[in-house]
């Protein structure tokens, strides 16, 4: 048995809820997996694609011939050589105010971003397709461009999209409550203008596809690494002219993802028709370059909020607008992220007057999709911003005035002021009361005038967030015009020897998949962790998810793991008992043992048990021989995670520079699956968070170029950017999910902006700053603090000690 | 984002490379430890005919202390200037500065000539060497020439090396009983390109009063001399209101170039309070030594 299982009072094996060191990590340090850049087939041919150097121009002209006549290549495409294939992918998320629009796959007589699919080339090797990418000629005809989402929403701005009447994709509108009676009546009002910068999701291993038609059988197999394999299957499916289940999608081990492999990608539908045209396996790997310019950005927004508040600093009503910049299409997620944006500005908070108009605006940059949050941490930054802005208004302490208002455990369920949330359960202030608790919020008070004296300046900046998982309700999927579905479906099959294989259609990301369900699967048969293996990567054998990984969803895939073994744990008992003839109500499952109740002895393993089923010599009557069964998902409602982190960061007032002095985190996901798997998730999702607040940005100039194409421009958070996190749980599980399982995978990147803005906001309070854009470099702050007047004769370091 | 095709030479010795540089020069490039020709290859930035490859040359990479001269072969690693202790003695300011290059990893492979070669505005050599009163050695096969490191370096990554040049060796003056060295950069994070730095050497006079200043910084165009804070500082006791003379002269004749990581003001700012920093340093330093 495995070293980390452990008995129970009751004598049973429990895997859930215990630290076990994921089952993929060994093979995966150990250089045993196998990438998409792994994979190597007879035959196989290398696409590479040749993309805009212009941020907005007419193709003039686009001449191939060089690029065909060079040794070693097979096919030159351009938008013009495949009229009939090319059919562009839908946008899954459409609600009704959202404009038509599709992810063309090469363009044809416009490009509307750097880095656009303009043509392929397919040939014998990788180093051949560079070269003869080199020889094709494009002729341009610069168009303006739009790089600044709100110029783009000005009436003569240049047009985007030809068919729209302006650049605006969609406005949605949240309304609820009487907010303008809440502003005519409050005591104080707070507002800020909120800059969140373009980053984006950088997964260590780049995209990249296989694809292999096979003439014979007429099928397809598609190695991917998409989040979402089926969805994908179906979609490819439709833009091919294939039925589905010509298809294969396989995946293989996947170098993170973090949403950024959520969406749909023109290489996706390029390598699928060269494979179909030539007959060869087409492969195709993005190099860094390409990353940063065509795999879909996020989170840009520009947004205005004021807050209503009372004369005791309780939130009366928050109104406002965020202009989100999608970019040069509208992504595959359509406007969810931004939706889900507009969703949480409520937070923690409890009020009920609610207006906001969330615009989202095409420019001439790359699509901006999902990453790892997905709106949340754009509705976290100015909400946690405009707490402090109150306090300050206020006079009160940013704790205080959070305690004032956060909803209590007792109003939950609570449905929030967007009219269109209803969180399920959670302990609010409890999270904040254990984060001062253990950052020691009082001691640190009391220390910071006198720091100051000594030129230290010290901040402490907390931020709370809530986090929505398990995504979500089919209904309500289909309500908000999501066109997927939420559930998800879990296999599960004992072999004749007794042994379970979940086959699951998650895919493994990073996020621990293998182990949790191996742990959930174990404990649900009383078996060691080692007799379950998970199958997952595969839709020919795995279960249709039509969502895929993303949106903290693990949960769901272990209820659907619970459900199945449930089935199994009956038929097994019914097959016990007519062996044992005895009555299946008498008929105990304990630690993979069938016994009689009072009979311990008397019983059957569960190899005992499959080997039975499988010979089908002597079944119950009616029982179908063998043990297998399929048990689909459908949450009721949303699973809302939350937390509380408090930072605690020095700011050098001579250079702006930061250092992180502490790191406090109070997170609430319900009962924990894997201690060590949240820790892992938590810690990751904080730095991504501290990375987009310091140190991420995509930037563009004015004629719409990318200044930030690899990591010597666009800086990530190193090992030595992030605290030592210190980290804490509270429990308050799920109704909605079999053992109260809510999701978390992204719940460590909602709030570190607003703790790292907050800390340094409070760290230089005598200079009276306000920090309300991001990324917060040394440089903006070094400015700011010069034009508040913080350097004596307002010049330079040179008159300062 | 892989190289262009190119030709790749192995000379095992500086004769035949300086050969082949004399046959190819122009539409060749040398390579050392690749640490910036390579990114620059992948990008297709550059895409030289034909590579020389001087790994082969062993007898490049060695320090050597004779006669007062520090003399550092061009193929010597990063790391070996980092530790050893001739350098620390000699030369400690080039120690200083090498911990602030990149990560560990890289400096194994990277060369104190292909650093300085490369002359990247942000770079720690060049201002480092320029400071010191470094001088190089290249030779083709038209004979040697030696070249003082602040006729070398030029704006914006260029050098006065000839293409069929290779650099031999960089030597540099060793630090004398009473001088001070000091080095101070800011980068956005650690192992990163400096947005500004600055590197002094003093030569303390008997009195305490500064006998000879030697100041560079960089902020973002190239590593240049700063002779007016120099001049402030020579001859003078350095107390508070010297330090901040020097630091505002510094500041005024700093050439510096913004980009999306720091804009002019900044970088004129931090080359001031580097000067400042570094200064504290070296006098602190000598300060403490005396103490001894
Ligand atoms: C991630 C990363 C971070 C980095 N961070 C820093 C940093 O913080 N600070 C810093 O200073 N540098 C940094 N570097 C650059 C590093 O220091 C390089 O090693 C150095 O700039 C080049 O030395 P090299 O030996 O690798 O030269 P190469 O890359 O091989 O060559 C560089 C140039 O010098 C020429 N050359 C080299 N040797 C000779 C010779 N003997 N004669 C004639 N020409 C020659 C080459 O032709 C080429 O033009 C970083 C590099 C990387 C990859």
């Amino acid at each position: 048995m495995s070293e980390q299982a452990e008995m129970s009072e009751q004598g049973k094996v429990t895997w859930i809820g215990k630290p076990v060191p994921r089952r993929e990590d060994r093979p995966l340090t150990a250089g045993a997996g196998r990438y998409m850049a792994d994979i190597e087939m007879p035959g196989m041919l290398y696409m590479v694609v040749l993309r805009s150097p212009q941020a907005h121009a007419k193709i003039v002209s686009i001449d191939t011939d060089a690029a065909r006549a060079m040794p070693g290549v097979h096919a030159v495409y351009t938008a013009a050589d495949l009229p009939e294939e090319l059919k562009p992918f839908p946008v899954i998320w459409r609600p009704p105010v959202l404009k038509d629009d599709s992810i063309a796959a090469l363009a044809s007589d416009r490009v509307r971003n750097v880095g656009e699919e303009v043509a392929v080339v397919v040939a014998d090797t990788q180093q051949i397709a560079e070269d003869a990418r080199e020889l094709i000629r494009v002729k341009y005809e610069r168009l303006p461009a739009n790089v600044d989402p709100i110029k783009a929403l000005e009436p003569d701005s240049p047009r985007i999209r030809d068919e729209w009447d302006d650049n605006v994709a969609a406005l949605f509108p949240f309304r609820n409550g009487d907010v303008d009676a809440a502003f005519a009546e409050a005591a104080h009002v707070v507002d800020g203008h909120f800059k969140i910068n373009r980053h984006a999701a950088m997964p260590m291993e780049t995209r990249g596809v296989v694809a292999s038609w096979d003439a014979l059988t007429e099928t397809l197999t598609f190695w991917s690494m998409s989040q979402a394999a089926s969805l994908l299957r179906t979609e490819l499916a439709k833009s091919l002219d294939l039925p589905d289940n010509a298809i294969r999608v396989m995946t293989p081990n996947v170098g993170g993802a973090f949403g950024a492999k959520w969406d749909r990608y023109a290489e996706d539908l390029l390598a699928c028709v060269a494979t179909r045209r030539l007959g060869r396996p087409v492969k195709w790997m993005e190099d860094r370059r390409e990353h940063f310019q065509s795999t879909v950005h996020a989170r840009e927004q520009i947004q205005d909020w004021e807050m209503a508040l009372d004369e005791d600093g309780r939130i009366l009503g928050v109104r406002g607008r965020a202009v989100a910049d999608l970019g040069s299409c509208v992504p595959s997620s359509g406007i969810g992220t931004q939706w889900v944006t507009g969703n949480t500005i409520p937070n923690q908070y409890k009020f009920e007057n609610y207006s906001a108009d969330i615009i989202a605006v095409l420019t001439n940059k790359a699509r901006a999709g999902s990453y790892r949050g997905f709106g949340g941490p754009e509705s976290n930054f100015p909400m946690e911003r405009l707490m402090d802005k109150a306090a300050k208004e206020l006079g009160v302490d940013p704790a205080e005035l959070r305690f004032r208002n956060q909803i209590q455990p007792e109003d939950m369920p609570y449905p929030t002021a967007t009219g269109m949330a209803v969180y399920d359960t959670g302990d609010y202030p409890g999270a904040l009361r254990r984060a001062l608790e253990m950052v020691g919020y009082e001691k640190l008070r009391e220390e910071q005038p006198k720091l100051r004296e000594q030129g230290i300046y010290r901040g402490l900046g907390i931020g709370c967030y809530v986090h929505c998982t398990g995504f979500g309700p089919s209904a309500m999927l289909g309500m908000i015009n999501y066109d997927t579905s939420g559930y998800e479906g879990a296999r599960i099959r004992i072999d004749p020897g007794g042994k379970v294989t979940v086959y699951t259609g998650m895919i493994p990301l990073g996020q621990g998949t293998e182990t949790s369900l191996a742990q959930i699967a174990a404990d649900s048969f009383g078996i060691d962790m080692d007799d379950v293996r998970v199958v997952w990567g595969d839709t020919s054998q795995t279960p249709y998810t039509g969502f895929g990984s993303g949106g903290s969803r693990s949960n769901l895939a272990m209820t659907a793991v619970m459900n199945a073994a449930e089935q199994l744990k009956a038929k097994m008992i019914r097959i016990a008992a007519h062996t044992l003839e005895a009555s299946p109500d008498d008929v105990e499952f304990a630690d993979g043992h069938l016994s009689v109740r009072g009979v311990p002895d008397s019983g059957l393993t569960m190899p005992e048990v499959a080997r039975i089923a499988y010979l089908a010599h002597s079944l119950p009557e009616g029982e179908e021989p063998m043990l297998q069964t399929q048990q689909v998902f459908d949450p009721p409602g949303f699973g809302w995670a939350y937390g509380c982190h408090v930072g605690v960061v020095d700011v050098d007032i001579q250079t702006g520079m930061m250092d992180w002095k502490r790191y406090v985190i109070v997170d609430d996901c319900g009962p924990m699956v894997n201690p060590l798997i949240v820790r892992g998730q938590i810690e990751g999702g904080v730095a991504q968070g501290i990375g987009g607040a310091l140190l991420e940005e995509m930037v563009y100039d004015e004629a719409g170029q990318p200044m930030t194409s690899s990591f010597m421009d666009y800086l990530m958070p190193t090992f030595h950017d992030v605290p030592d996190y210190e980290i804490d749980h509270l429990v308050s599980p799920s109704p909605h999910i079999r053992g109260g399982f809510k999701g978390m995978g992204e719940s460590g990147v909602m709030a570190p902006a607003a703790v790292v803005a907050n800390a340094i906001v409070d760290a230089l309070a005598p200079f009276g700053i306000e920090v309300d854009e991001l990324p917060i470099t040394p440089n903006v702050l070094w400015r700011k603090l010069r034009d508040a007047g913080a350097f004596e004769d307002g010049r330079s370091a040179a008159s300062v000690g | 984002m892989k190289p262009a095709q190119f030709a790749l030479d192995t000379p095992q010795s500086a004769s035949e490379a300086l050969a082949l540089l004399s046959d190819h020069g122009d539409s060749a490039k040398v390579i050392a430890g690749g640490q910036s020709l390579v990114p620059m290859l992948n990008f297709r930035l550059v895409t030289p005919e034909r590579l020389i490859d001087i790994n082969g040359l062993e007898d490049l990479a060695y320090i050597r202390e004779n006669d007062g001269v520090l003399a550092i072969g061009a193929m010597t690693r990063q790391q070996e200037i980092e530790a050893s202790p001739v350098i620390a003695a000699a030369a400690p300011l080039l120690a200083e500065a090498t911990r602030e290059i990149a990560h560990p990893s890289i400096r194994n492979r990277g060369t104190v000539g292909g650093s300085l070669l490369h002359n990247d505005p942000s770079a720690e050599y060049p201002v480092t060497l320029l400071c010191l009163g470094a001088e190089v050695e290249v030779a083709s096969v038209r004979g040697n020439r030696t070249i003082p490191v602040s006729d070398l370096i030029l704006p914006w990554f260029s050098t006065t090396l000839e293409p069929d040049e290779l650099l031999l060796e960089i030597r540099v003056p060793v630090a004398g009983e009473s001088t001070s060295q000091a080095f101070e950069e800011l980068a956005r994070r650690k192992g990163d390109f400096a947005l500004a730095a600055v590197a002094v050497a003093l030569t303390f006079g008997a009195s305490g009063a500064i006998e000879k200043a030697a100041i560079a910084g960089t902020a973002g165009r190239c590593a240049q001399r700063l002779t007016e804070a120099e001049r402030a500082l020579t001859g003078e006791v350095p107390t508070d209101s010297v330090v901040g003379a020097v630091a505002a002269a510094a500041e005024t004749e700093i050439q510096p170039v913004g980009d999306i990581h720091a804009d002019e003001d900044y970088r004129r700012h931090l080359v001031a309070l580097m000067t400042r920093r570094a200064l504290a340093k070296a006098i602190g330093d000598r300060a403490g030594s005396k103490e001894d």
